[in-house]
């Protein structure tokens, strides 16, 4: 059985479809890569398996592990294991990064019935994974995202997700933002989480990042459809050729 | 002495005054005598009272309340578990008003008083009974007054716990505190006013603090009175040259509550910081009506007050600046915002600019919403369940006004009493 599995999902938003039948199938182990055009859907996408509101699931299923996604609120979803990292983080004025991370790491906790992390402990924890990520000690102290370069509220995206050991991570455009050295360092981060028992949906528009993260799988998402798959020199070709064929093919 | 036809019954009458306990000498028989003849023929302030618009009496006026002195069935012996203690503080406790010598510790550097070593000047000389109806009603009534006279640094944080207790009948009680800074003075005062469960309890205090140049007082008020109970309280404030003070209140809940600060600036370059944070749920009223007046040049004043508000509750926050001709170069700012938990509440703002020298910057700002949908679904595709996240939510909102708590032991305590708040309430109801 498929990790996350989505079957023939189709999404409105008013009265506008946005995904018109997707089907993809992501295993332990996967990295499967999205690219397309912009506004064809691939937030729709990841905001959708996510649980945010304001969607119209019109047809199709999303399972993880077999269960139904779609049964599930977000903050469930969750702590199920599915993980956002946003293309656009939002800031929170007023809640501190640590004690959001506290609180994220013990909701998880609790729901696996595991006690809540230690003060000491958790200081230890997010020092180190702060410092591999190449983030500033200070940093957690901030209001989450108040005032963080674009580069910053994507590091610090990683670092949710590094804490957090999702079975299916979504990255929706982690690298736009990132300078060049900062790409290596949240690449890094990423395939250090690469395990048999999880898989990564990665959205990007540039194939550079394919280099250092490198998928088992490239999708091409054309006005909500997947217009191909392929191996990783898909990503080349479309670097090359741009989507002109295949927006052709969908008109 | 005559009514004014139209005027709202309520308990403080003959029958009242008789039962009140006699006053302690022949200047406060006086003092009572001048505030009952403004009291009388106005009685309590009704919906034509500009200022009482929004925080109508009622429900007030209808509680048959005797003297607080006058119940013999009131028995405190230990201060209620729940009172926020604040390590290394000393406590003043006064049960219905009365000061409890039993309840409380010594302190160094502070005189603490009856009114009979009072200075009898301070007494009325700010919170006088034509300037507001509640500070005619407590004038009217009061039995005693305690006076906090400071004439150094006070190492220690002041921390006076103000009791309200009923027995069979519910009571009303009517303290007075007089707070003086000598030149260069310093004090750190928290105020918790609270009540035991039973029948209801109406506090009506009045406080009146006179800072001497170059003084500084930090007061910290928290009201959290039972959910039958009403707590009016009058603050009026002078501030000598170069004097600075910081006010926080905290308002967490009674069915009827006001905290009304009055402050003159009286000497240049004196500063006056007032903030205050509410939550508000079920049927509370909570009321924070403020009133700045820079009479002299070269000083500032700057307010910021945030509010939640649950259930059917109602929030008031009325601000006015006034800047006098003279009053050049004054910096005066003002902001009021609430957060809706449901669509029950309702919040009443009225910021009030009255800016007559024109060398000077003011500004003001009010503004209601309600939890963003980004940010609860930014936290839920975190794994936070929808009431932790509000939770959250809610406490960064207050953050803005109670971060400026100076003091770092009543910043967290204030905190936390707020969190209690939070918890308490079953904000999942509100999902
Ligand atoms: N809530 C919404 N209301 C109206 N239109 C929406 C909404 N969400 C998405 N859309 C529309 O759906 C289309 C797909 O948007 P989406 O954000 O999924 O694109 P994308 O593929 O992620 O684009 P990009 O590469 O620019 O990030 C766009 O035309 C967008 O305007
Ligand atoms: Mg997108």
């Amino acid at each position: 059985m498929a990790l996350l599995e989505i079957k023939n999902l189709h999404v409105s938003v008013g009265d506008r479809e946005i995904l018109k039948g997707i089907n993809l199938s992501l295993n332990g182990g996967e990295v499967h890569a999205v690219m397309g055009p912009n506004g064809t859907g691939k937030s729709t996408l990841s905001n959708v398996i996510a649980g945010r509101a304001g969607y119209d699931v019109t047809q199709g299923e999303v399972l993880l592990d077999g269960k139904d996604v779609f049964a599930m609120a977000a903050d469930e979803r969750a702590r199920a294991g599915i993980f956002l990292a946003f293309q656009y983080p939002v800031e929170i004025p007023g809640v501190s990064t640590s004690s959001f991370l506290k609180t994220a790491i013990n909701a998880k906790r609790r729901a696996a019935g595991q006690k809540e992390i230690d003060a000491m402990e958790f200081l230890k924890l997010v020092k180190a994974k702060t410092k591999a990520l190449g983030m500033a000690d200070d940093m957690i102290k901030r209001p989450l995202n108040v005032g963080f370069s674009g580069g910053e509220k994507k590091r610090a995206e990683v670092l949710q997700m590094t804490l957090l050991e999702p079975r299916v991570a979504i990255l929706d455009e982690t690298d736009s933002g990132l300078d060049i050295d900062a790409l290596k360092v949240v690449s890094d981060g990423v395939n250090a989480l690469r395990r048999e028992d999880r898989a990564f949906l990665v959205i990007t528009h540039y194939q550079r990042l394919l280099d250092y993260i490198v998928p088992d799988h490239v999708h091409v998402l054309v006005n909500g459809r997947i217009a191909a798959s392929g191996g990783k020199e898909l990503a080349l070709e479309l670097e090359a050729e741009g989507y002109a064929k295949y927006q052709g093919a969908a008109a | 002495m005559k009514r004014a036809p139209g005027l709202m019954d309520h308990p403080f009458g003959a029958d009242y005054a008789q039962r009140t306990l006699a006053p302690a000498d022949k200047h406060l028989a006086g003092f009572r005598e001048q505030a009952r003849a403004v009291f009388e023929p106005h009685g309590l302030p009704g919906p034509k009272n500009e200022s009482w618009r929004f925080t109508p009496l009622r429900s007030l006026a209808k509680v048959p309340f005797i003297p607080a002195d006058a119940a013999d069935d009131v028995d405190v012996s230990a201060v209620p578990p729940g009172v926020v203690s604040l390590p290394g503080s000393a406590r003043i406790v006064l049960v219905n008003g009365v000061y409890r010598r039993d309840l409380s510790d010594a302190i160094e550097g502070v005189e603490i008083f009856g009114l009979q070593g009072a200075d009898r000047n301070l007494l009325g000389h700010l919170a006088t009974a034509a300037s507001a109806p509640l500070a005619a009603l407590n004038a009217s009534f009061m039995t005693g007054a305690l006076a906090l006279r400071v004439n150094g640094a006070v190492p220690a944080t002041l921390h006076l716990i103000s009791i309200a207790a009923a027995g069979n009948q519910p009571v009303a009680f009517h303290p007075r505190l007089l707070i003086s800074l000598a030149p260069g003075a310093s004090l750190t005062l928290v105020e918790t006013h609270c009540g035991l469960p039973g029948q209801a309890t109406f506090a009506n205090p009045v406080t009146e603090i006179t800072l001497g140049e170059d003084a500084h007082l930090r007061r910290y008020v928290q009201v959290a009175e039972q959910d039958d109970s009403f707590h009016l309280a009058t603050t009026a404030v002078a501030l000598a040259a170069n004097s600075r003070m910081e006010g926080f209140h905290l308002g967490l809940g009674g069915a009827l509550v006001r905290q009304e600060v009055n402050v003159v600036m009286r000497g240049t370059a004196a500063a006056l910081e007032l903030h205050g944070a509410y939550a508000l749920g079920g049927h509370d009223h909570h009321d924070f009506t403020t009133s700045v007046n820079h009479h002299v040049p070269g000083c500032t004043s700057s307010q910021v007050f945030k509010g939640v508000v649950d259930g059917e509750s109602h929030g008031v926050y009325q601000g006015r600046i006034h800047v006098a001709r003279d009053a050049q170069k004054t910096d005066a700012r003002q902001q009021h915002k609430a957060l809706f938990l449901g669509r029950g509440p309702q919040i009443d703002c009225k910021p009030e600019l009255e800016i007559y020298a024109d060398d000077v910057q003011c500004a003001h700002g009010a503004a209601t919403g309600e939890i963003d949908a980004d940010h609860m679904f930014f936290l839920a595709a975190r794994g936070i369940d929808p009431a932790t996240a509000r939770m959250l939510l809610v406490e960064a909102f207050l953050a803005d006004a109670v971060e400026r708590i100076s003091d770092e032991t009543v910043r967290a305590a204030f905190g936390r009493d707020i969190q209690g708040w939070l918890s308490r309430r079953n904000l999942k109801a509100a999902a």
